[in-house]
């Protein structure tokens, strides 16, 4: 993190809302929201600032204890700590999907403690029928009305062709970005990347494309970038919202090259198909995320369902030349750990080591997880 | 409570009827194993997921996995297929159903054939699974990871419920709309994969017996505010199976009639399901813990009963529709309107359903207080326990215990805090009677 740019990310990351909430002192209306589902170009095109919430992995859990049980998703107990401690007072509204049961069951919770100016929930449906897309986008418009009366505004076609365009600019940009983790050594980290993510996710899109254009030009001049390590890992799982888990990996000993995440290629690694009607190219991207939460229709034989499945993990490996994959999963997200056996087979299926992590979202395990990791790398960089 | 009572994973049951379900139980998993004998189609099924008519009218026997998963709960025989599903790779904090199948069907596969000593013999091997994402995300993940132990074919169906604050005159004809292209999706499916058309005149009849059923047992639950309590939840838990896993039949329709009358007579002669009933306790929600329901029974032995609870359907008149023809829009009309009880009546008070049902039921029922169960492996059922509570404590001073452990998994449950927990929840609701009594002595 030595280059001029890089270091200007560092202080964006350190400070996540501060541009959000400079916008909404100067009037503009910000809009939290969970996990990739929500069409964000809806929101920019009524002139929203959308910010992802996350929570925070320094932050111990406490005030949440006394109104949420602890058997679910540490990620989204910790976010709404953050909420109940007032870390999101500067949200004007919230957006929630229904990514799983977990997030689903947040959203009355969220908006009974904190009653936010606008809420919303969109009902994302789990399966990929094609009744699944026209209801998909039923509920779009449906949120486009809320929108409409909550900001006095109308979304006009032309305007949301525009974001569309811009979103998938910023989304073209970011592959760019992580394409140049296919050099060896890549010329940047998985640790940099998260932090890209997390800030990009708190800044509206505009700003967002001038600042990865800026990161890609100077990542690809600098010449202090990630150390060549003997492992290049693929990181699957569900969110890595800061830094301090890439971090330990690879001061272990490795290159996190591509993920598999909520907070990474999840949400960036398709684009929006413009189509004649708008809404039915959101529904259809926005639904097929390659997040488990969305079942895909079994076909064919076992091998032929896990291409379906995880083909996806196997190109990234194939295409970042991946020796070896981390699972890192938040404890109690059901969907993941229901795969978990599956990844592991499907991975193992390529001939590479696979290291599962079941984590509460803390800095509490760190110590006993870099024994694990520098172990699992050990393993491959002897192998 | 004497300690010979605790060694009993079961409760001691008030009705007559409710001792016949085991039986039904019994010949549920038979007819299962005679219908793979004979070759007709047999599905894994998920609960609830409003296909049960329709896999009656074609000749589908269901095998309801869920169901199965708490029955080796209740016989204590879940361990080891916990444990063979976790060698598998499954975290011990996956639905400890989920696990319980997994580790059956691993096992089913690995031994080639039924696990010796497997509850009512087992679950055949299935030609068919349905998934379904109504209520919880395992329910349709489950399944799609079957994929290791079986090749049958999949379906998973799609159940959507808005959220409590959407408007309702605009979102309900297209969320009803997709659940009829769901069905009428999952027909065309079953109807490919069996060879066999849907006969709709015979849906149709099952859907009417389903209805009739469904008004009888509102109307059992209605009576059920007696005082005293003729019936209590520990029978409703028992009573549910064929309402929930034989929906549709002519035999469970006769069941509830028969539990109609027997609770009938029990309210016109005063019969409670304890000689002196000095306290009214409600279940506010989460599944019944399968490997411990003598706990029921304990809580009686100090004068408590549980007059009703929120858990397992609570049909009211108001679900079933009137004037829709289509016998696959009709179940989906009703799926609807039970998925979304109380949404209105919460967007004009409490703003939260289950709170607006847990008050009617507390006013309604005479509760004196309200325990609910937290399952470590259930998320879709835990989560908003304590917001429920805390809402509720808004409007009522409703003495509140929550439990914890597991529906099917004992390792984290510890028998002697649970008897520390209700001893002393039982004093609060003891004392605020005893308040209660006193300011209406006072009043007089």
């Amino acid at each position: 993190m030595n280059s001029k740019r890089l270091s200007h990310l560092e202080e964006l990351y350190r400070n996540r809302s501060r541009r959000a909430q400079e916008l909404r002192w100067k009037g503009q209306k910000v809009v939290g929201y969970f996990c990739c589902h929500p069409p964000l170009e809806i929101m920019t095109a009524l002139d929203l600032v959308p910010y992802r919430i996350t929570g925070d992995v320094h932050e111990p859990i406490t005030k949440a204890d006394s109104y949420l049980e602890t058997i679910m998703c540490p990620f989204v107990r910790s976010s709404f700590d953050l909420a109940v401690k007032g870390r999101y007072d500067f949200l004007d509204g919230l957006v929630v999907p229904h990514t799983c049961d977990t997030i689903q069951r947040i959203y009355p919770i969220w908006t009974d403690h904190k009653n936010p100016e606008f809420s919303h929930f969109i009902n994302v449906p789990h399966m990929l029928q094609s009744t699944s897309y026209e209801f998909y986008k039923k509920e779009m418009e449906v949120f486009v009305e809320n929108l409409e009366k909550y900001t006095g505004k109308t979304l006009s076609t032309d305007r949301l062709a525009q974001e569309i365009a811009l979103h998938n600019q910023n989304r073209a940009l970011l592959r760019q970005l992580a394409d140049l983790k296919k050099a060896n050594p890549p010329l940047i980290s998985g640790a940099e990347m998260t932090k890209v993510m997390t800030v990009i996710t708190a800044l509206p899109p505009q700003e967002a494309k001038e600042l990865l254009k800026e990161i890609i030009k100077e990542v690809k001049e600098r010449r202090d970038g990630p150390k060549k390590q003997p492992v290049r890992l693929l990181v699957y799982g569900c969110e890595i919202s800061d830094s301090a888990f890439p971090e330990l990996v690879e001061k272990s000993g490795a290159n996190i090259v591509i993920d598999d995440l909520g907070m990474g290629t999840r949400s960036y690694w398709e684009d929006v198909a413009v189509t004649d009607d708008l809404l039915e190219g959101l529904a259809r991207r926005y639904l097929e995320i390659r997040c488990p939460r969305t079942f895909r229709a079994r076909s064919g034989t076992r091998r032929d369902d896990m291409e379906n499945r995880f083909g996806h993990i196997g190109r990234f490996i194939r295409d970042f030349n991946v020796n070896g994959v981390i699972l890192y999963i938040i404890r109690y997200c059901d969907t993941h750990e229901i795969d978990v056996p599956d990844v592991i087979e499907y991975v193992h299926d390529m001939g590479l080591p696979v290291l599962h992590i079941e984590d509460d979202y803390s800095l509490g395990t760190q110590g006993q997880l870099g024994t694990r990791i520098q172990a699992f790398l050990e393993t491959i960089a002897q192998g | 409570m004497a300690d010979e009572a605790a060694k009993k994973t079961s409760s001691i049951k008030s009705t007559k009827t409710a001792r016949k379900v085991r039986d039904f139980v019994r010949t549920m998993y038979m007819r299962a194993h005679q219908a793979k004998a004979e070759g007709r189609p047999v599905a894994y099924c998920m609960m609830a997921s409003g296909y049960d008519e329709i896999l009656l009218a074609m000749d589908i026997t269901p095998v309801w996995t869920e169901n199965y998963a708490g029955l080796c709960a209740a016989k204590r025989e879940a361990e080891q297929y916990l444990v063979r599903a976790e060698a598998d790779g499954y975290s011990n904090v996956v639905c400890g159903y989920v696990r319980t199948g997994l580790g059956f069907d691993a096992m089913r596969k690995e031994q080639g054939g039924m696990p010796a000593g497997a509850p009512d013999g087992g679950m055949p091997q299935p030609d068919l699974l349905l998934g379904s994402s109504c209520t919880c995300d395992p329910r349709y993940k489950w399944y799609q990871a079957m994929g290791r132990y079986t090749d049958a074919p999949l379906f998973c169906h799609d159940v959507v419920i808005p959220s409590v604050d959407a408007y309702y005159k605009k979102v309900t004809p297209y969320y009803i709309d997709y659940q009829v292209k769901q069905f009428r999706e999952l027909i065309r499916w079953l109807e490919e994969r069996t060879g066999k058309k849907m006969d709709y005149d015979k849906l149709r009849e099952h859907v009417k017996i389903g209805d009739k059923t469904a008004m009888v047992w509102w109307e059992v639950d209605q009576l059920r505010k007696a005082i005293p309590s003729p019936m209590p939840s520990q029978d409703h838990f028992n009573i549910f199976v064929p309402g929930v896993f034989r929906f549709g039949e002519q035999p469970t329709l006769e069941f509830y009639q028969e539990l109609y009358a027997e609770i009938k007579e029990r309210v016109d002669h005063k019969i409670g399901v304890i000689e002196d009933e000095k306290y009214r306790l409600m279940w506010g929600g989460g599944l019944p813990p399968w490997h411990t329901m003598w706990m029921f029974n304990h809580f009686e032995s100090m004068g408590a009963v549980f007059a009703i609870e929120n858990a397992y359907m609570h049909w009211e008149p108001r679900h079933i529709p009137e004037g829709i023809d289509d016998p696959v829009e009709h179940i989906a009309t009703r799926n609807y309107r039970l998925m979304t009880n109380n949404f209105e009546e919460a967007q004009k008070n409490s703003g939260d359903p289950t709170v607006e049902k847990l008050l009617k039921l507390a006013r309604d029922y005479s509760i004196d207080g309200m325990v609910m169960h937290g399952s470590r492996s259930c998320r879709a059922m835990t989560i908003g326990q304590m917001h429920s509570n805390a809402t509720i404590q808004k409007h009522v001073d409703l003495p509140f215990l929550g439990l914890i452990s597991d529906i099917v998994d004992l390792r984290d449950y510890s028998e002697a805090q649970w008897r520390m927990q209700i001893d002393s929840f039982m004093e609060t609701v003891k004392a605020r009677k005893n308040t209660l009594r006193q300011a209406q002595g006072e009043r007089k």
